[in-house]
């Protein structure tokens, strides 16, 4: 993954004092995240005696993943480094919406149609899809995915809706 | 020495069985079939055609083609698993070769430089150098089985949860090392995956930990389901980004050659002997010594390379050794299983549930009760090894074409595949939905230049290195000594130290280097 | 209301009826298409072993195809509570075990299921002895010195089980009860790893079941000190059961049984309890569950009513033994 973030001058809305915001936000983040899990975690015992608790390792690891954010945000203040990346939302939009539908209607709709309909949404997350191409490519996919996984593979994999089969 | 080509001539023996058939239609003739050879090829094809769907890994793959295996005879049947288990791999390496989506553990590390040489256009010596080295290992693994299997076990029983744990400390090291940016990023990385690893149930008193109440959190994040966000969905997301298209159509045009030039395969060759080494004495320990086995082979090579940089821009060593780790590390994991009757990992506790079906259970005594089907078995491992060679070769020019396809059908086809895999792995859609989030996740790490690949190690070693390190306490009473006063977790524990100063010592002095560059200016 | 409106109605009547009678309609014609059959873990572990041998000869008496599902998690609870759920049309049965359907509901307070409210029992199918198993240089050399000795040294003993709700650990739980002991359980991440550490000596004793054990036992790497059922088990004729040894008190068996979600039709429980028990008098079907060590059930144990009751005295048996989890 050789990302080449955020070659575009992004207006920063960054202070001055953060030099490398790219290391600054993503400390932040972490330190988030270790807070989140120390709080999920906090409800775990801890030290019983000479043998760990439920909660001791996700602690040690919290407490240090803590340090480590803090460690990283002070980097971004002191270094100098590349300005945040660049966010689309139409590639991330849609591939997740088109995961998001397959994973809800896969058991109540059965796999011909969760797949057509994930193939369908995930493709509007290109500006280069051209859609007769796509419908035909769609159609063949599923076809070939019906036929692979519940027949060559004998998986348990409902192919049509729920409603259809009783 | 003797007995060993006695044995390893019955294993032949079974191997190259053949049946009559006779066919009505050829009015009496009979033609010998060579069944187990043909179900080794079967199994090692349908493994390598299933293990290379992305979204379907290892142990996936086996366990759902598992059922196939049932109708034949005990020594077919786990000829087949072997060969689905060979081809199960070799597949993965495929899948994180050609589109960045490692199916387990070891194919992380494929993935970091396998998948540079791919945008580079150099996919095909790649795969083929993935096959080669695959081969070699094995073939060197299934000999080293056959004559020193039963001693090495001692290997294996005198590994205990203190070792393990240093053997993880271990382990943790070289995720450090595997990574190509900062190194305090990195380490932040892995305690992230740590961290991540902590979800689920908790091994001693089975009290819940961070999983809010969802039934499909219990036992965990699941490898695969994280693999695939944050290397799959977020490598899709991350090129629709930036043009896909155009992305791809320099890869088109940069396509050279499909097999490894000789100068790859000279610069290999040390590369896959040092891999080979490494994943055989790793693989023999259960639990978990197989899993470090690819990028500990990375990181030596890393570390032995006169230009360290070339390392996660496509560098084939970087493809060559941790396959061979992979295969060879595989091959001997089969050890324990045919000495002690004990399943060191859960494709071979697979493997167990074959044997039981089929009325054999195995146990220490498997060896000289059933020998045919012992020695069967590693002969076809060899045959498992040949017949890859032999499928994969070819299917090179294959895989590579399919680059050729236009990303815009190609990433909407990688995102069914990967949501259909999932899914199949639990029936659970809400590994789907995990998925899709560790998508986003990853899509913003790209975006923070934070690494994926240590997280995921972290996230395989962190329960590994927790359990042992637990239970070798219960068992020590709270006697922290133990890892420095046992000696075999004594020396780990000191390779582990003397690497990781290795490992910072050089980015000290990058530091300081810099500084001194700055102060010049 | 017209004739029209009436018609309607009572064709829309008719319809409701008919989607509320279909179950009796299909009860005679029943199975019409697959039966898919939850295994609550891994493809060939002991539970998934005994459900694939009895449901393909069970498939040749329905004439229907019966679907493994395997659906792994959180102790098979996963699988279970999904099967609780499922349309009690007789199409998704669950093939449950000690865990599932007994030692889950001391064990986990929230499950999201309960066992004889849930579900409509099918039929047992067999049953897997337990044993007291040691390492092979353990000092007792049977199961009274072995019960002095844990008395005695009861800081000092490590106990081995496979991970909180398994089969060994609450088993190993109930042994601990009897005995009045509370040693250091060493959990392990299935029984594989347990028997491996076992085996190398890194920890003392351990209750399993007769099928992860018998090549161990045979093999010498490892002991069995007596098996916990009233008759002693043709797989090892020479290890005593609990009462000849001296421990009657200790009495534990792993059953695996089928059940379908509660109020699926009495006649297709019935139509499903027979094929159990036709597939249980097959010859080749007894000689594979023998080949595991398991015992099959008697005429009498194998009806529905009878694996009631069995469910019943389990949950009773366990929830004083087993300490619930958070």
């Amino acid at each position: 993954m050789n990302a080449t973030p955020g070659h575009a001058p992004v207006k920063s809305i960054m202070p001055n004092w953060v030099r490398n915001p790219q290391e600054f936000v993503g400390g932040i983040a972490l330190m988030a995240i270790a807070v989140f899990a120390l709080w999920a975690s906090s409800d775990l015992q801890g030290m019983r005696g000479f043998s760990f608790g439920a909660g001791t390792a996700p602690r040690m690891f919290g407490f240090l993943l803590l340090g480590l954010g803090a460690l990283i945000t002070v980097v971004g203040v002191v270094t100098e480094g590349p300005h945040l990346a660049k966010y689309h939302w139409r590639g991330p939009f849609f591939v997740t919406i088109a995961i998001l539908t397959f994973a809800f209607t896969i058991r109540p709709m059965g796999m011909i149609f969760a797949a057509m309909a994930a193939f369908l949404i995930a493709a509007c997350g290109s500006p280069e899809t051209r859609w007769k191409e796509t419908l035909i490519v769609a159609v063949c996919l599923t076809t070939f995915c019906s036929l692979l996984f519940p027949y060559a593979l004998g998986l348990p994999l409902q192919l049509l809706p729920t409603f259809m089969i009783r | 020495m003797g007995d060993i080509f006695t044995n390893l001539g019955l294993g032949f023996g079974v191997v190259f069985q053949f049946v009559q058939w006779t066919p009505a239609f050829l009015g009496g003739i009979s033609i010998p079939i060579p069944v187990n050879i043909l179900l080794c090829l079967i199994g090692a094809l349908v493994g390598t055609l299933v293990g290379v769907l992305p979204g379907i890994g290892t142990i996936a793959t086996v366990a759902m083609l598992l059922p196939i295996t049932f109708g034949l005879p005990p020594v077919g049947a786990l000829i087949m698993l072997a060969g689905i288990y060979y081809g199960a791999q070799y597949g993965g390496s495929t899948t994180s070769i050609l589109v960045n989506i490692p199916g387990e553990a070891g194919s992380v590390v494929t993935a970091l430089d396998g998948f540079q040489m791919a945008k580079r256009g150099r996919a095909g010596p790649a795969l083929a150098i993935a096959a080669i080295g695959s081969f070699f290992a094995g073939c060197v693994a299934t000999v080293l089985i056959a004559l020193l299997g039963a001693p090495l076990t001692r290997i294996a029983l005198a590994f205990g949860p203190a070792e393990y744990f240093s053997l993880m400390v271990l382990g943790l090291i070289f995720a450090v090392v595997l990574a190509k940016g900062s190194v305090l990023k990195a380490i932040a990385m892995i305690v992230l995956g740590l961290l991540l690893s902590m979800v689920g149930s908790d091994i001693e008193t089975g009290a819940s930990r961070m999983a809010f109440n969802i039934p499909e959190l219990a036992d965990g994040l699941g490898f695969a389901t994280l693999a695939m966000g944050l290397f799959g969905f977020a490598e899709i997301i991350r090129n629709l980004d930036a043009g896909g298209e155009t992305d791809r159509k320099l890869v088109q045009e940069k396509v050279s050659g499909l097999m490894p030039t000789r100068r790859d395969l000279k610069e290999t060759t040390p590369a896959i002997l040092r891999g080979t080494v490494l994943g055989s004495i790793l693989g023999i320990l259960p639990g978990g010594g197989a899993v470090i086995a690819s990028f500990a082979a990375y990181t030596l090579e890393k570390k032995v390379a006169k230009d360290p940089s070339k390392f996660g821009h496509g560098e084939i060593r970087g493809v060559a050794a941790p396959e061979s780790a992979n295969n060879a590390a595989a091959q001997t994991s089969f050890i324990p299983l045919l000495t002690l009757g004990i399943p060191p990992n859960a494709v071979m506790a697979l493997m167990v549930g074959a044997m039981t079906i089929h009325g054999i259970v195995p146990g220490p005594q498997v060896m000289q009760k059933q020998p045919d089907l012992v020695w069967g078995m590693i002969a076809s491992m060899w045959v498992g090894n040949l017949m890859l060679l032999i499928i994969n070769l070819p299917l090179v020019g294959i895989w590579v074409r399919l680059l050729r396809v236009p990303y815009r059908l190609m990433f909407p086809s990688i995102v069914v595949f990967c949501c259909i895999g999932i899914y199949s792995v639990n029936n659970a859609p809400t590994d789907v939905m995990i998925a899709g989030a560790f998508g986003l996740v990853g899509y913003w790490l790209i975006k923070h230049d934070f690494e994926p690949a240590p997280l995921l190690l972290g996230m395989v070693l962190g329960p590994l290195m927790e359990e042992n390190l637990r239970r070798a306490l219960l068992i020590s009473r709270g006697d922290w000594s133990v890892f420095l006063t046992r000696p075999l977790s004594a020396v780990l524990m000191a390779i582990a130290a003397a690497l990781l100063i290795l490992a910072v010592l050089p980015s000290l002095r990058k530091k300081r280097d810099e500084v001194f560059v700055e102060s010049e200016n | 209301m017209n004739w029209y409106g009436r018609s309607l109605a009572s064709g829309f009547l008719a319809v409701l009826a008919g989607l509320g009678l279909s179950s009796q309609v299909q009860a005679q014609t029943y199975p019409t298409r697959n039966i898919t059959m939850i295994v609550p873990f891994a493809a060939g572990g002991p539970t998934d072993v005994i459900a694939r041998i009895v449901t393909g000869h069970m498939a040749q008496t329905l004439g229907q195809t019966i679907i493994i599902e395997n659906v792994v998690g959180a102790g098979g609870t996963t699988a279970t509570t999904r099967a609780a759920r499922a349309a009690n049309d007789g199409y998704t049965l669950i093939t449950g075990h000690m865990g599932t359907h007994a030692a889950s509901v001391p064990l986990y307070p929230k499950l999201a299921y309960h066992p004889e409210k849930d579900f409509e029992p099918v039929g047992l199918l067999a049953g897997t002895p337990i044993l007291i198993l040691a390492r092979k240089d353990f000092a007792p050399k049977d199961l009274k010195e072995f019960i002095a000795y844990v008395k005695a040294n009861e800081s000092k003993v490590n106990a081995a089980h496979a991970g909180v709700g398994s089969v060994s650990n609450v088993s190993c739980e109930l042994l601990n009860s009897v005995l009045g002991v509370k040693p250091i359980g060493v959990p392990f991440n299935g029984t594989g790893p347990a028997m491996n550490a076992l085996v190398a000596g890194q920890v003392d004793y351990m209750c399993d079941q007769i099928v992860n054990a018998v090549p161990q036992i045979n093999g010498g790497t490892i002991k069995a000190y007596a098996v916990a059922t009233p008759e002693r088990n043709p797989s090892l004729p020479n290890v005593p059961t609990t009462a000849e040894a001296g421990l009657p008190a200790f009495q534990a068996q792993a059953w695996n049984a089928i059940f379908a979600p509660k109020g699926t039709p009495p006649d297709v429980v019935a139509k499903l309890n027979a094929a159990i028990v036709k597939a249980l008098d097959d010859e080749n079907v007894r000689k594979r569950l023998l080949e595991l060590g398991s015992v099959i059930p008697p005429a009498a144990d194998r009806t529905p009513a009878a694996l009631g009751t069995l469910v019943k005295s389990e949950i009773a048996k366990w929830t004083p033994v087993v300490k619930p989890v958070n």
